[in-house]
């Protein structure tokens, strides 16, 4: 599903970071460790596409994001990748179910308001699903981005210092959860952090090379 | 989820920024829409109250004042001319109508205009019911005067000497109604029609009375009348007919076309201020808006780059700043037409409450359309820069350095 190779990323002439290998099938896990500011999520944002790609591959289903046209690339990374920021990102104007919703929409996918409902209820979060973002809590819209990440049963699930910040109970939990929901549709996951709580529940661990 | 859901819940963030933006807007589209309908009502008028007539005839002053005195009723008579002139006058063979007016009384700030049926012909207007006066005192009511002063066919009232009202009351002398006329859109509306001879009534005797309270018979003399409204049989009444007023002693030739065109000048010139004022408010409005959507823009650069992150092409970012300021623009363009009209119908109640002619503003139409379309033409255009902003935003320069 996912297959890394020697990927090396950055913003400007030169990479920051780089990923040696990593290979992993529907349903695996793995966690992407390093530093605080090493290039993780620079290294998440050039697995998708969105960071510029130095040297190596990274293809999901076989395709490598780098070598399709912008549109193609959009079209393809909003189908099949789905993301889980450190700090959020909902939109607070908008309900839980319009931002689940947020993923199809800007995909331009259509909008499966049962499943997202359905999502949501499976979350915890089925009586609040038309309530406000701003009016959730951290751990309510934390399952709201994780709803969000896997709607549209992504290929590929990029979670970006997902526990940051968050005590220990709320840590395995959210850990707990995309493991849940990366099994249940199949998809890879692949979580960037620093925090050594999830060392104990995801085997797979792959450190990346910060470049000077 | 749609790109209007989403645009509105950024709105919502920063209302009281929009919403000053809009009223700015909103108060440009207003003083330009009011300017114009105010002009447009009063072009509507002076084109109504022109009627049919080619020339007015008056005691030497102002042209532009024996216009207004005569044709639009919100000026005081530049004086008169005898009666055996203007009946020579309108006996001309280049004359194809003339009626004769005598001003001088008033009731409740409505004229009463002695003249003949004649007056009538050259604005069409029509009776409702009754007759046409045909003896000294039956007045006949246009359909504004009729419902300001409450009376109806058989009614009476006493006149009070002069044109703004507050004379001496003529109360010897009561007029009857004898007809209402059907609303014309014209200045006859807001008159009350006699004949020449009940005005020469009340003021010959008057002048016997103030004459014998000196011990005096009145001195007789020609009777007058305060002007001659006169339509052409021909285009060679337009070349003879002024040159022939203007040898008469006392007397001058007005035409009412150029008058109103220089009346029309004098006022352009006070809408022209009011005019560049909205303007100024709209090229306020306009900065305003790009300020707001820059500032917005990166204010919720985070969210754009979530969306290009969740597969949102940069055109779905550029279309969204683009409908924002398109929703703001047609919200402000709506306020706007409301506030332009409501100024519009102020303005024109002002200048009918002070003795200046009765302004029927339009209802929405081309106007309201190009008021509203330059709103959302402006807002469209001040949304690009940021648009584009929106467009080239970078999601892994934004994410990383969040």
């Amino acid at each position: 599903m996912l297959d890394i190779d020697g990927l090396a990323s950055g913003y400007g002439a030169r990479p920051v970071a780089r990923l040696g290998h990593l290979t992993l099938a529907p349903g695996e896990a793995a966690l992407l460790t390093g530093p605080s500011g090493s290039g993780k999520t620079t290294l998440l944002l050039a697995i998708a596409g969105l960071a510029r790609r130095h040297a190596g591959r990274a293809t999901v289903g076989g395709i490598d994001l780098h070598d399709l046209p912008p549109a193609r690339r959009d079209r393809f990374r909003g189908r099949s990748i789905g993301f889980v920021f450190q700090d959020l990102h909902l939109v607070t104007g908008l309900s839980a179910l319009d931002n689940v919703l947020l993923a199809p929409y800007a995909a331009g996918a259509p909008q499966d308001r049962a499943r997202a409902l359905a999502l949501l209820g499976e979350l915890g979060l089925g009586g609040l699903a038309h309530a406000a973002a701003a009016r959730l809590s951290r751990g309510q819209a934390q399952r709201v981005a994780i709803a969000r990440a896997v709607l549209q049963k992504p290929k590929l699930i990029l979670a970006d210092e997902p526990t940051a910040s968050l005590d220990d109970e709320a840590a395995a939990a959210v850990c707990d959860l995309l493991l849940a929901a990366a099994a249940a549709n199949g998809a890879a996951l692949v979580i960037a952090t620093h925090d050594r709580r999830l060392r104990e529940r995801i085997a797979r661990q792959v450190a990346i090379e910060a470049l000077p | 989820m749609n790109t209007a859901k989403l645009v509105l819940a950024f709105v919502r963030r920063n209302p009281l920024v929009w919403a000053f933006n809009v009223l700015t807007l909103a108060l440009g589209v207003g003083v330009v829409v009011a300017v114009l309908l105010l002009g447009q009502a009063l072009d509507r008028r002076f084109a109504a109250d022109l009627g049919g007539v080619d020339l007015v005839v008056g005691a030497k002053g102002s042209p532009l004042q024996l216009i207004m005195s005569s044709l639009f009723q919100v000026d005081v008579p530049t004086g008169n001319i005898p009666l055996a002139a203007a009946e020579k006058l309108a006996g001309h063979p280049l004359v194809a109508a003339s009626a004769m007016l005598s001003l001088g009384d008033s009731v409740k700030g409505l004229r009463i205009v002695g003249t003949t049926p004649a007056y009538l012909g050259l604005y069409g207007a029509k009776l409702a019911r009754g007759a046409l006066w045909s003896a000294p005192f039956e007045v006949v009511l246009g359909a504004t005067a009729a419902a300001t002063l409450g009376l109806d066919i058989g009614g009476t009232f006493a006149g009070q000497h002069g044109l703004a009202g507050g004379g001496e009351t003529h109360d010897e002398f009561p007029y009857r109604v004898v007809g209402i006329l059907e609303p014309s859109g014209t200045v006859v509306d807001r008159l009350v029609l006699t004949g020449p001879e009940s005005v020469w009534e009340i003021h010959e005797h008057e002048e016997e009375e103030v004459a014998a309270e000196h011990g005096e018979a009145a001195a007789p003399h020609p009777r007058e009348v305060t002007a001659l409204l006169i339509r052409y049989k021909s285009a060679s009444g337009a070349i003879l007919l002024p040159r022939l007023v203007d040898a008469m002693p006392d007397m001058q030739a007005a035409i009412p076309a150029v008058e109103a065109a220089r009346l029309r000048s004098l006022l352009g010139a006070g809408a022209d201020v009011v005019r560049w004022l909205g303007l100024a408010l709209l090229g306020l409005s306009a900065l305003g808006f790009v300020v707001t959507l820059f500032a917005a823009v990166q204010q919720r650069r985070r969210e754009l780059a979530l969306l290009r992150v969740l597969g949102a092409r940069p055109v779905l970012l550029f279309g969204a700043v683009l409908l924002e300021a398109l929703l703001l623009g047609l919200a402000g363009g709506l306020a706007g037409i409301g506030i332009g009209h409501a100024m519009a119908m102020l303005g024109g109640a002002a200048a009918a409450s002070g003795g200046g002619p009765e302004l029927a503003i339009a209802p929405p139409g081309l106007i309201d359309l190009a008021a509203l379309g330059a709103a959302a033409g402006l807002a469209l255009a001040a949304s690009f820069a940021p648009a584009f902003a929106a467009y080239r935003l970078d999601p892994a320069q934004t994410l990383k350095s969040g």
